[in-house]
């Protein structure tokens, strides 16, 4: 390729992010995905009925049985996409930088190198925190974009990450 | 410049308790216009006038102006900001004390600001932003040109206030200021269209709370006598939507003219030694500071209108800056010339060493395929009336190819050692977006299922600011790209502020 024709170094001869190996997160996240995806689903299914035991009239009635089974096959769509986009989830971690890639529809593969690290957070929520997994949040000051969130990562593997990341970042300075 | 001591704590100028009356009563009475309108609406429904003279109305509102001004005297006097051993101190709160402190290498940048109230009795504001909370507003509403200027020059510079002055003074030199006229033609080439799909959309959002409105005043059985709407004619209808979109579009075009005249009112920009100064604005007077390292990245963007007439505006986007300020860092009037010098200011010698290299055709395909995916589904809704209709179909077709087709040929990128240069741009638009490698962030590699199936993918550099995007290059370009800005970053690990 021509693209950078003016340069010394060879572009063949740079690190790839692409050959990386990258890790799965844990299979155990997805049925994090399943329930939120089905508390939701069911929260619109209960508002939609309720709607169609107030309606007098029998067509309106009608058109709320229909939504009720258009939300039936979008939440299996729903589902399905998020199963083939969970596999896409994978992450990896360099000397210098973090990759994450996720995606199934728009696949993203997002690289931050670690000298434009802001600060780093780990989340949980109360499911995650049940089933022993963490979220792993690194900031840059990327104002659109740019933010890396790994969830579903088994605890001990976040919190040794982030012992890493802090180590790296307050050498840096 | 040194009649000014900022060692010890000072007020601001006694006038700012006007100015806090004036912008506190404004906040209330901007808060309370939905109230207020809806009582006008009730008494108008209700065939009564309000009673006005009535002593408690007037009671009250005497008690609100004397409470109002109490509250500004309050604040005002419990205002006091101070500078001592590198930091700016401000302490403010009649209950609730406060007192901020800010080091000074820690201030971004310092806005002079004039809003009408401020232009009538001759003070200005000042306001400090710093680096990453957006939230923290510091505002000394009221202080005399001269103090403002003195103060903003002390807390941007590291060095002491006296000797500096001078040296500022002597180095900075006006640059480019638009004229009248200049904005006005401005103003006229705006893209209309925008504004009129803004205007459009309100009107749509509003629709149905007007419309009862409407129906009060009887508007449309006078609309039904000009255009026979009893008979249900087509025409009738026809002639009733004609009128409204021309006049949204006077409207609009009107709304863009006042509001570029307005906004970019004595537009003068000076260059500096490490950057820009922009002033401008008619109601709001603003001051804003470009400093060379804080900017993100540059876009220069011209219409086909403006392109003729030798028009093009430049904007900035800098780190740590709130949505709202951002979208005042641009300076419109420009020439070719002064385009060009400006942008040769921040990047030398970029146009000399541009190398464009098209993205895929796939960019081309994609937008055909989504423009005739829409003329389908409009074409299902015309399937339903009249057979003449089906002609509308001539121009959206013409539209919609030679808009993928300009797309395209606009569509370029550039990268060398030290920039990325993306060109962009639909039918009537042109931009040329600028980033230096050492302002990205991270770097997103995004393919759709779609994409995938070519082998091509686009790529998202993030920095401070907004990102830039090379869009649809086949994917091992785009992946040497990524590594290539990846390794610019680790390797060369340059500061991006």
């Amino acid at each position: 390729m021509s693209v950078f024709e003016n340069d010394q170094i060879t572009i063949a001869s740079l690190p790839q992010a692409e050959e990386l190996k990258l890790h799965p997160i844990s299979p155990k996240y997805f049925y994090i995905v399943l329930i939120n995806i089905i508390i939701s689903y069911v929260f619109l299914l209960a508002i939609v009925l309720t709607l169609r035991s107030f309606a007098d009239d029998e067509t309106l009635a009608n058109v709320f049985v229909y939504s009720a089974l258009v939300l039936g096959i979008s939440c299996i769509i729903n589902i399905y996409l998020s199963y083939l986009g969970f596999k896409k989830r994978k992450y990896a971690i360099r000397d210098k930088d973090m990759t994450y890639s996720q995606g199934y529809l728009v696949n993203k593969t997002l690289t931050l190198p670690y000298n434009r690290i802001q600060h780093i957070e780990i989340a949980r929520s109360f499911l995650a925190r049940k089933m022993g997994l963490s979220t792993l949040k690194i900031y840059s000051a990327g104002q659109s974009g740019g933010d890396l969130a790994i969830k579903g990562l088994p605890k001990d593997i976040a919190d040794k990450q982030y012992a890493f990341l802090t180590k790296i970042i307050n050498e840096r300075v | 410049m040194s009649a000014f001591n900022f060692e010890t704590p000072s007020r601001q100028s006694a006038k700012g308790i006007i100015v806090i009356f004036g912008v506190s009563a404004y906040k209330i009475l901007k808060g309370l216009a939905i109230a207020f309108i809806a009582l006008f609406l009730k008494y108008i429904k209700s065939d009564k006038s309000p009673d006005l003279t009535s002593p408690i109305f007037i009671l009250s509102c005497i008690g609100l102006v004397v409470l109002f001004l109490l509250i500004a005297v309050l604040r005002f006097l419990n205002f006091k900001f101070f500078i001592k051993d590198n930091y700016f101190f401000l302490r403010k709160g009649i209950f609730n004390k406060e007192e901020i402190s800010i080091s000074k290498d820690k201030i971004q940048n310092v806005y002079i600001k004039q809003n009408v109230i401020q232009q009538l009795i001759n003070v200005v504001s000042l306001s400090i932003e710093t680096a990453g909370d957006d939230k923290t507003e510091i505002e000394i509403t009221a202080l005399s040109r001269d103090k403002a200027l003195a103060l903003k020059e002390y807390l941007l510079s590291g060095l002491k206030l006296i000797d500096n002055k001078d040296v500022q003074i002597a180095e900075e030199t006006v640059y480019f200021k638009a004229s009248v006229k200049k904005l006005l033609l401005e103003g006229i080439t705006e893209n209309h269209f925008k504004s009129f799909v803004l205007i459009f959309a309100f009107i749509v959002g509003i629709y149905n709370d007007i419309k009862e409105f409407i129906s009060e005043l009887n508007l449309s059985s006078k609309f039904g006598k000009w255009f026979q709407l009893d008979n249900e004619s087509i025409i009738g209808l026809l002639l009733i939507n004609v009128t409204l979109i021309v006049t949204l579009l006077i409207l609009s075009f009107l709304l863009s003219l006042i509001r570029m005249l307005i906004q970019n009112f004595d537009l003068t920009v000076k260059i500096k030694p490490n950057g820009l100064e922009i002033s401008k604005g008619l109601l709001n007077k603003i001051n804003l500071s470009l400093t060379n390292s804080r900017i993100q990245n540059t876009i220069a963007s011209t219409n086909r209108v403006k392109r003729a007439l030798g028009l093009y505006k430049l904007s900035f986007t800098q780190a740590m800056i709130n949505k709202k300020q951002q979208l005042k860092f641009n300076i419109v009037g420009l020439s070719k010339l002064q385009l060009d010098e400006l942008i040769q200011q921040f990047y030398p010698n970029v146009q000399n060493r541009l190398t464009k290299h098209k993205p895929q055709k796939y960019l081309l395909y994609r937008m055909l395929w989504i423009g005739f995916m829409v003329i389908a589904i409009i074409n299902l809704g015309l399937y339903f009336s009249p057979k003449l209709f089906l002609l509308a179909n001539i121009p959206f077709i013409a539209f919609v190819i030679a808009n993928a087709m300009i797309t395209y040929k606009k569509a370029y990128f550039h990268i060398d050692e030290e920039l990325i240069v993306v060109g962009y741009g639909m039918l009537i638009e042109t931009h040329t977006s600028y980033l230096e490698i050492k302002k990205t962030q991270a770097v997103t590699l995004n393919q759709t299922i779609f994409q995938k199936r070519r082998g091509i993918a686009s790529v998202v550099v993030n920095s401070a600011s907004k990102s830039i995007t090379i869009p649809h290059v086949d994917l091992q370009t785009a992946n040497e790209i990524k590594n290539y800005l990846i390794y610019k970053v680790e390797y060369e690990n340059k500061d991006w502020m």
